[in-house]
């Protein structure tokens, strides 16, 4: 199917209401850089629209501002001028990670497929409900770890998704000023996958590529780039 | 941090404007950072809320928006318009990402066919009486019906044009141009301009 020239410049609408699909929007979007008069006319209809979204009112949750900057915190921020820094860099810590993690007595439980993993599944659903999609995928796997006082942690990964679903239960408060940041492990090392502010938060982790595990330390407060603490758990996801 | 003396250009009431904030923000202010969430947090958490009905997916939604501004500034041109209005697309936009991945969330939220058939009653419906302010309820009043749908539909229920189409049984082809005709229409009565809490009205660029 072809989409013509015309078709296109009435699509200022629906694009400045964002109801195109993706599809249509990368078209579209190809079209509009080129297209003068359709830029004008789409920067207008989404003021307008915009207009229509801030009529709407729902206070946010008071933990939420504290929540988004603490998040920028452990952000890098891209400079509009260099690329985005190679995230190996660093690695010499990923090899002190590794052997912390090696001394942490780690208890790996298999329960794929069985009735005990589809109730856990379930009772994470309705816990979770905003991760019931994930958690429904076809493929979702789940593996669990336990680790220091008793703490214990699961990891939901659905590779067809990319996505991985940590949480963790009855972990000990981190030390003051610090905080546990979840790292993916992959053949490069390590990478950020945020920090679990509070220690109990579920964290959902995209771009999994070859991650092999994942791994918990205690860092600075705000996060650390590369992990400088212990490994405290890790959990194999092959 | 302390706050970076504002450059002289700065806005009537002394306060930094949005633009100057997004500058300073481009240089690690967080202190700028925490400034643009206090003036647009409300009206981005009320959006997504809107359009995702989950709160705590709403949550991700505007963290989200809030980090893609911190990491990347200078994706927002203000040659192109407000940064109100390029915050609150962004805004939009992630939502409707996420709506869209979450299918089931979606079929709770937005009841199918039983509710739209009627073209008044419905998610669009429920959407104006609760939710929306006098204002752009009259402005969309003053819409014909079959265009208030589609707009309610797309703007605030995060629907494509294709699943319009499919909702109300109405052709695509029709649901496009009611589209068009909807939004050109609400320019009109609504105006263009962000009318956010800041009072700033006007693009960064004037």
């Amino acid at each position: 199917m072809r989409t013509t020239s015309v078709d296109l410049h009435t699509l200022t609408g629906a694009y400045a209401v964002n109801a195109l699909s993706d599809t249509e929007r990368t078209a579209f979007e190809t079209h509009l850089a080129r297209c003068e008069s359709c830029a004008t006319e789409v920067a207008e209809l989404a003021a307008t629209a915009t207009r229509l979204g801030a009529a709407v009112d729902f206070p946010p949750p008071p933990h939420l501002r504290a929540r988004v900057l603490a998040a920028a915190a452990e952000t890098r921020q891209l400079s509009p001028h260099t690329p985005r820094l190679p995230r190996t860099r660093g690695w010499g810590r990923a090899g002190g990670l590794l052997a912390a993690a090696c001394l942490v007595a780690v208890a790996f439980v298999a329960v794929q497929g069985t009735q005990s993993d589809r109730d856990q599944l379930a009772q994470l659903s309705s816990q979770y409900s905003r991760f019931s999609d994930l958690l429904s995928t076809p493929d979702a796997r789940l593996v669990s770890a336990s680790g220091p006082n008793g703490s214990t942690a699961t990891a939901v990964v659905s590779v067809s998704r990319n996505e991985l679903l940590f949480v963790s239960k009855d972990m000990p408060a981190p030390p003051a000023d610090h905080v546990y940041q979840l790292w993916l492990i992959d053949a490069d090392g390590p990478h950020s996958a945020g920090l679990l502010a509070p220690p109990s938060a579920p964290l959902v982790a995209t771009g999994l590529s070859n991650a092999r595990k994942v791994a918990i330390t205690v860092e600075p407060q705000g996060g650390s780039q590369v992990p400088t603490g212990d490994a405290l758990m890790e959990i194999a996801l092959a | 941090m302390a706050d970076s003396p504002g450059p002289p250009a700065a806005s009537r009431d002394g306060r930094p404007t949005d633009f100057e904030l997004v500058q300073r923000l481009a240089q690690g202010d967080r202190s700028a950072f925490g400034e643009l969430y206090d003036r647009y947090g409300t009206p981005s958490y009320s959006l997504a809320r809107r359009i995702c009905v989950d709160p705590e997916l709403a949550e991700d939604v505007v963290q989200e928006a809030f980090l893609a501004l911190w990491r990347h500034p200078a994706r927002f041109d203000p040659t192109r318009g407000s940064f109100g209005t390029w915050l609150m697309t962004l805004v939009h936009h992630r939502a409707v990402d996420a709506v869209r991945k979450e299918n089931t969330q979606r079929r709770r939220t937005v009841p199918l066919t039983d509710d739209v058939s009627p073209p008044v009653e419905g998610s669009e419906h429920e959407a104006l009486v609760s939710v929306v302010s006098a204002e752009v309820r009259a402005a969309l009043h003053t819409l014909p019906e079959e265009q208030r749908q589609v707009i309610a539909l797309a703007y605030l229920g995060g629907y494509t044009q294709c699943e319009v189409a499919k909702l109300t049984g109405v052709p695509l082809g029709t649901v496009k141009s009611r589209t068009f005709a909807a939004i050109r229409r609400l320019r009109g009565t609504l105006g263009n301009l962000w009318a956010g809490e800041t009072g700033e009205t006007t693009g960064a660029n004037r």
